[in-house]
């Protein structure tokens, strides 16, 4: 009899032994492409903590996944109105300041922003516009905002991002509504503007719209700054530019969802890329704005000088979530498309 | 003999039915053992449990959420409406799902012209060659979706090499502007589904016996005849699978419109994809859903009784 | 004219039939392998982003060597593939059979169901499979992804093994079954070897669609069991890597490879 306790004894210090040292481990559900594989080693590296990175190619995906039951994750990475549908849905928890040292690196522009203004629930990961992208070698005139864009003389050699709330939000733009005023009024307004743009345009691309440009099959576009970062870096004849009548930026961000389980382990992963020389690997690899500012003070004068990534002046604004309007722009979109 | 042929001329009515499936019924007293009993209902079982739990009961949660309505946040709230059904009758959506078939329906006929030369030769080949054409018919397609497409972009873009291909040969033909184009995107269909109506049809020409064309011969049929009249209805079954297996994916097929087609058309399946994504409006993308494959499924059921009261 | 013993004649318009047949197979053989040729050729491309020819380069071979993740990745699609054919041929072969031997009451309406994954589009099947398996409880992982697969290819098994089917002989099992076979017997060794090209075709069809499935696996996955569609789409942001290309390239020239060579070993040994 007493064997059996000692044994039962043994193997319960066995169990709690290896609950202890149980490879602590953070689920990562991002953007694939974002989060440069040397960052993810470094991480484990240094702390021990296996990452297991799932990916999404959009904030869509990342909703529906979520909304529809899927994964336990513990670190999240929706742009700004997709982390403001999911403060507002309480699906995010708040972060805990003390852990995160390193948030004193990010420049103040990039705080306190409209979808989480106390900052409560996210932090800025990556930063981006959207912008003019103009091939110099082939278009001589200046190009400076929607209007130059969609003229006449460039019909079918213009690319734009297949996203239906972003052209709208540029007619309105041009109408000189602000980016979450949108209404069911000034939806209708837009109408006219888009059909008369849809003609113009050869190619709709979110994905990979510096595809068309590089073949030479387009000529300007409106797209991702990044996507104009890459091409600037592979030709400079590829200039961008904010559109003066107003462009949208976007913040992409880390926050940890409600249902984490490795919530330390999340902690350290974002106060490790806070990190000014960690930050810096992920602009080597990926041309985005980068909002830690200790981190911009170690990048390449190339870097720096890119349109793309650091683009000048522009008035920008980031997007609300606009909730039941986003069914009233999809359908507009749907049938200016359908009817050309 | 593994292929009968066909039952003669249409009964004359005099107790000859024809099966679901139209094979010619057995004599009465064998028709007892096409009954199902309680084996024949168990070995049916595994299909069964597998088409109520992944199958029905996504179609059923499907199905609720269509009659739902969507909250300022975005999330389904369970609150009873007809709304998504009405706004799907617009018709917008009418337009594209009829633009959608009309793709999905050329899509096949090409497919069945281009294809069904192919299927037959290989399902006379040589037994050694048989398997081995067939794999190099179906390894394209183990390549990775996006890279294949981009492989057509090349190809086809105003500076690719298509055009380049043509300049070399010194045409006097203008470079052709495929690239984003609804031929394109027809090009692009095609190439996609064209293995799956090969396989089909492949997998019932196979072992078309050298006899039965001969005897066709023998009794006077040129070639044009005997393949219209023999070999044909002969292959009818592969190329009714391989018309099912190319049409009825291809009406939902929006990523090679995108791709080849610069998104700039949208089809049913980018509608629908949309409102679960970009619209985050999960009802009524389930109600264009349920509209969507409840067409289908009402369109087959007919099919399945016409084909059954054909002779 | 009386027939040869040996060799069945062959008249003369057959033979302008052949031809005819083996140069239009050639034709879309061309058709079906040209885009693979562009994308084997631009494995070689020294430019990162896969648009524009700038050198050649054995550069992407050697990083894909070295990238765990893609290659991880290029397994579990493999894995899921081969373990998707599997049970969508045992699925799917096994149903066409007992619709088609017995008379259900039923069977049109099963009929449809079956059909039904083929039109249901990948978003949908996607979200509603993962809201069911949230709701049983059941975690996302290989057997989640390959329940997806599944469902959406044993389908198209089903119907090409239902159209072979239909051309078959009644009298074949009942000779068996006569001969002293038990009805599984008689379908194991007399129903399913005539069965088998359509078999085949619905297996190459069902590897084919597991191999490049994206949407529905997006839903019904874990990080664990991430598939090759799902990282290279993702890559498309930052242009397609042409380590995918180099990729492609070689599982295209291990299988091609290995079906000129399988048979030319298989000599050898004997």
């Amino acid at each position: 009899m007493k064997s059996l306790h000692r044994m039962l004894a043994a193997s319960l210090a066995l169990g709690a032994a290896s609950a202890l040292s149980a490879k602590e481990e953070l689920n990562l559900f991002a953007w694939s492409e974002y989060i440069p594989q040397g960052v993810l080693d470094g991480f484990k590296q240094e702390t021990g903590i296996e990452v297991n990175y799932e990916t999404y190619a959009s904030n869509e995906e990342l909703l529906s996944k979520l909304l529809a039951g899927g994964g336990a994750y513990d670190l999240v990475q929706p742009s700004d109105y997709a982390a403001e549908v999911m403060i507002k849905q309480k699906l995010l928890a708040p972060l805990d300041k003390a852990q995160l040292a390193n948030l004193k690196n990010l420049g103040p522009q990039f705080r306190h922003l409209p979808h989480d203004p106390a900052d409560d629930y996210t932090v800025p990961y990556m930063t981006g516009t959207v912008g003019i992208v103009v091939n110099t070698a082939v278009v001589k005139d200046p190009i400076r905002g929607f209007g130059d864009v969609f003229q006449p003389k460039f019909k079918d050699r213009i690319v734009v991002l297949n996203d239906n709330r972003e052209i709208v939000t540029w007619a309105l733009y041009t109408l000189g509504v602000s980016a979450n005023a949108i209404s069911k009024e000034n939806i209708e307004q837009a109408r006219p503007i888009v059909a008369r743009w849809i003609k113009l345009i050869k190619v709709f691309d979110s994905d990979s719209p510096k595809t068309a440009l590089l073949n030479g099959d387009v000529d300007l576009g409106v797209v991702w700054s990044g996507e104009a970062a890459i091409l600037w870096k592979e030709n400079k004849k590829f200039q961008y530019v904010l559109a003066a009548e107003g462009a949208h930026q976007f913040i992409d961000v880390l926050a940890i969802p409600v249902a984490a389980r490795h919530k330390a382990a999340a902690h350290q992963f974002i106060n490790y890329i806070l990190r000014p020389e960690v930050s810096k690997l992920i602009s080597d690899e990926f041309p985005y704005t980068n909002p830690n500012l200790e981190a911009r003070k170690l990048l390449s004068p190339e870097q720096l000088a890119n349109p793309a990534s650091y683009p000048a002046g522009g008035k920008l604004e980031t997007f609300h979530d606009i909730g039941k309007l986003a069914a009233d722009i999809d359908r507009l979109m749907t049938d200016l498309k359908s009817g050309r | 003999m593994n292929a009968p042929v066909r039952a003669g001329p249409p009964g004359d009515g005099v107790g000859e039915a024809m099966e679901a499936d139209d094979t010619p019924v057995p004599a009465a007293a064998e028709l007892d053992r096409r009954k199902p009993r309680l084996l024949a209902w168990l070995l049916l079982a595994p299909l069964l449990v597998w088409l109520a739990g992944f199958v029905v009961a996504p179609t059923a949660i499907l199905f609720v959420y269509s009659f739902c309505e969507r909250d300022e946040v975005g999330r389904v709230v369970y609150h009873f409406t007809w709304d998504n059904y009405r706004r799907v009758f617009d018709p917008i959506y009418l337009h594209i799902f009829w633009r959608s078939i009309l793709y999905a329906g050329l899509t096949t006929v090409i497919c069945v012209v281009i294809g069904y030369p192919v299927a037959y030769f290989i399902a006379r080949a040589r037994e050694e060659w048989r398997h081995k054409l067939l794999l190099l018919v179906m390894i394209p397609f183990w390549t990775s979706f996006l890279i294949r497409t981009y492989a057509w972009i090349t190809i086809l873009k105003q500076e690719g090499l298509l055009n380049g291909f043509l300049q070399s040969l010194a045409l006097p033909v203008a470079p052709l502007d495929l690239l984003y184009t609804p031929t394109a995107v027809v090009i692009g269909l095609v190439y996609a589904y064209l293995p799956f109506m090969i396989l089909p049809i492949y997998g019932s020409a196979e072992k078309l016996e050298n006899a039965v064309i001969e005897a066709a011969y023998d009794l006077g049929a040129g070639p044009l005849r005997a393949f219209s009249a023999v070999i044909v209805p002969l292959t009818m079954p592969g190329i009714a699978a391989g018309t099912l297996l190319v049409f009825v994916p291809a009406i939902g097929m929006f990523a090679i419109t995108d791709l080849m087609g610069g998104a700039k058309v949208p089809m049913i399946g980018n509608v629908i994809q949309n409102q679960f994504l970009q619209a985050r409006d999960w009802p009524f993308g389930a109600a264009l859903g349920v509209v969507f494959m409840l067409m289908f499924a009402v369109t087959y059921w007919i099919v399945q009784r016409r084909g059954a009261q054909m002779a | 004219m009386p027939a040869s013993a040996a060799r069945p004649r062959v008249p003369s318009g057959l033979k302008l039939l052949h031809w005819f047949l083996s140069g239009w197979t050639v034709l879309v053989f061309v058709f079906l392998y040209v885009p693979i040729a562009v994308l084997v050729a631009y494995s070689f491309n020294a430019s990162r982003l896969n648009v524009v020819w700038t050198g050649f380069t054995l550069d992407w071979y050697r990083r894909l060597w070295n990238h765990a993740p893609l290659l991880r990745a290029a397994k579990n699609s493999l894995i899921i593939a081969s373990l998707t054919t599997v049970l969508a041929v045992v699925l799917g072969t096994v149903g066409a059979w007992l619709l088609h031997r017995y008379r259900y009451r039923a069977a049109r309406g099963i009929q449809t169901l079956v059909a039904i994954p083929m039109v249901m589009p990948e978003i949908l099947m996607g979200i509603s499979l993962l809201i069911f398996f949230a709701t049983v409880g059941l975690g996302l992982g290989f057997t989640t992804v390959i329940v997806g697969h599944v469902t959406f290819c044993f389908p198209f098994v089903l119907v090409a093994v239902q159209a072979r089917l239909k051309g078959l002989d009644p009298a074949l099992e009942e000779a068996a079954l006569d001969l002293g076979a038990t009805p599984l017997r008689a379908f194991w060794l007399v129903i399913v070897p005539c069965l088998r090209p359509a078999i085949v075709a619905g297996a190459l069809m069902a590897f084919t669609l597991s191999l490049d499935e994206l949407i529905v696996t997006f839903f019904t996955t874990s990080a664990a069991s991430a598939t090759l569609p799902i990282r290279v789409f993702g890559m498309a942001k930052v242009g397609l890597n042409p380590m995918l290309n180099a990729l492609s390239a070689i599982f295209i020239v291990a299988t091609v490879a290995f079906v000129f060579f399988s048979d030319y070993l298989k000599k050898l040994n004997r």
